[in-house]
């Protein structure tokens, strides 16, 4: 198969990118996307000319590392996967491919395909995590949660944060990967000490970071390679109207265990 | 946003319900207009508070538009929606739509600035006649074409509002989300129907004076 590849090149943060035409040859219709990335950097490399840096880790789907805008779609044209578990197959002999970058203010672009997506790390240092005491171990089953529970909070906790609900979104809002995170610690009991101020930091740090806001447009969930609902976002929406009935019997500044890490 | 645009959708729904007794005749649609404008304290708190959550709207609209903007200050080359309604794309449009077109209403039918030639006409009893006014005004094709054309705008806003609103509310419920997502064109499709029925009927001369 042979296909024509429109890649954005972009030398570094500050510098002006731009779309470049690459044309890849022989390429086999079982290799994943990312492999006939390779082979085209293979190419490139033999040139004397500098590769597409694009990221990638695990190449399974499980890391989150593969940030493709593929045709205009985050993580290409196919439901519920990763750019990396993307196969040419998938793609008609002679296809003119168009691959961009997350595209996002909170995502500045390092280089080419790669963006920085601390942005989403820095929200979950502002609340993303649960208080647990040193010491022996727990008992197995002394925190009884029912089936049903723990099912929600396993499809919430599927996320990768590959960041790209936030690529979808119209408003680069990052509302799913929030919401999914707030969800997941909200329904366990051990996410339940910190569960108040949580989702109110977590939302903070999500504005600070100059995401857009939610729309409800759904285009986040579409684009999900782990599936997460928008229900989710519901649900932190109830988390929040939570948050500031509950809050008002709280003490006014609290003490953050976790401020030198910020 | 979710709020203003649900207490304005109910105040919608119900101005559409008082404008169906269009069809019950002169008597009952003039004596409806007599009893509303009976009660000035009420009509003008109505008044003033639709004002103010119609600000309120678009300040916020305005405000949150220009964040969303900044979000994305580098546009994709490509983009291609998945699920994303077209109402729900064209919210700003269809939202702009409706703005001009509630302009033009309240300066047709509530000032008479654009036709004033019934403003102060009163019908056999000694009210108002906001029947002769409704019929006099649609049997005007340019008129009917325009109000039809409002209504475009506000079905299409209406469809993706309320069901957006719910889920800024977090209504959100295994057992009730497929109401909740027909919410939005249902409350849409009912509010357009009913009011493009009133314009239809008198275009027609279904309705006649």
């Amino acid at each position: 198969m042979r296909f024509t590849l429109n890649i954005w090149r972009q030398n570094g943060p500050d510098e002006k990118g731009r779309f470049v035409t690459y044309e890849a040859h022989d390429v086999s219709s079982g290799m994943s996307f990312l492999e006939m990335l390779d082979s085209v950097n293979q190419g490139l490399i033999a040139k004397g000319e500098e590769p597409v840096a694009f990221e990638q880790d695990c190449r399974e789907g499980i890391c989150g590392s593969c940030s493709l805008v593929i045709n205009g779609i985050p993580h290409g044209p196919d439901r519920g996967i990763t750019s990396c578990q993307l196969y040419m197959r998938r793609f008609s002999d002679g296809a003119v491919i168009t691959i961009e970058p997350w595209r996002a203010r909170a995502f500045p672009i390092i280089k080419d395909l790669v963006v920085d997506r601390r942005a989403l790390d820095r929200i979950m240092q502002a609340g993303g995590y649960i208080s647990v005491h040193t010491g022996g171990a727990v008992d197995g089953n002394v925190l009884l949660i029912s089936k049903d529970q723990a099912e929600t909070a396993m499809d919430a906790a599927s996320c990768i944060g590959c960041g790209a609900c936030v690529a979808a979104c119209k408003n680069a809002s990052a509302m799913l990967f929030v919401a999914a995170k707030v969800s997941h610690l909200a329904l366990l009991p051990q996410g339940k000490p910190e569960r108040t101020r949580r989702v109110k930091t977590m939302l903070e740090a999500m504005d600070r970071e100059g995401f857009g806001s939610c729309g409800n447009q759904n285009e986040c969930e579409a684009v999900c390679p782990k599936r997460i609902s928008v229900r989710f976002i519901a649900r932190f929406n109830r988390e929040y109207l939570r948050a500031g009935i509950v809050e008002s019997g709280l003490p006014a500044e609290p003490e953050s265990p976790h401020a030198e890490s910020t | 946003m979710a709020l203003s645009g649900l207490l304005l959708v109910s105040y919608v729904g119900f101005h559409m319900l008082g404008n169906l007794q269009v069809f019950e005749g002169a008597h009952a649609l003039n004596g409806y207009a007599a009893f509303l404008r009976d009660m000035p304290i009420l009509l003008w708190t109505a008044r003033i508070g639709l004002l103010s959550l119609a600000v309120l709207h678009i300040v916020l609209a305005i405000r949150l538009t220009l964040r969303n903007r900044r979000a994305r200050p580098v546009a994709y080359a490509v983009r291609e929606y998945r699920q994303a309604s077209f109402a729900s794309r064209t919210m700003a449009a269809s939202g702009l739509v409706l703005l001009l077109f509630i302009i033009f209403h309240l300066l047709h039918l509530t000032a008479g600035v654009i036709d004033p030639s019934f403003a102060d006409r009163l019908d056999a009893e000694g009210y108002r006649d906001v029947y002769g006014e409704i019929v006099h005004a649609f049997q005007n094709p340019f008129i009917a074409a325009l109000y039809l054309a409002g209504q475009l705008g506000l079905g299409l806003h209406l469809s993706h509002a309320v069901t957006s609103s719910l889920q800024t509310l977090g209504l959100e419920h295994a057992a009730f989300n497929r109401f909740f997502k027909t919410a939005g064109p249902t409350v849409a499709l009912v509010v357009v129907l009913g009011n493009v029925a009133i314009i239809l009927a008198v275009f027609l001369r279904i309705v006649r004076g």
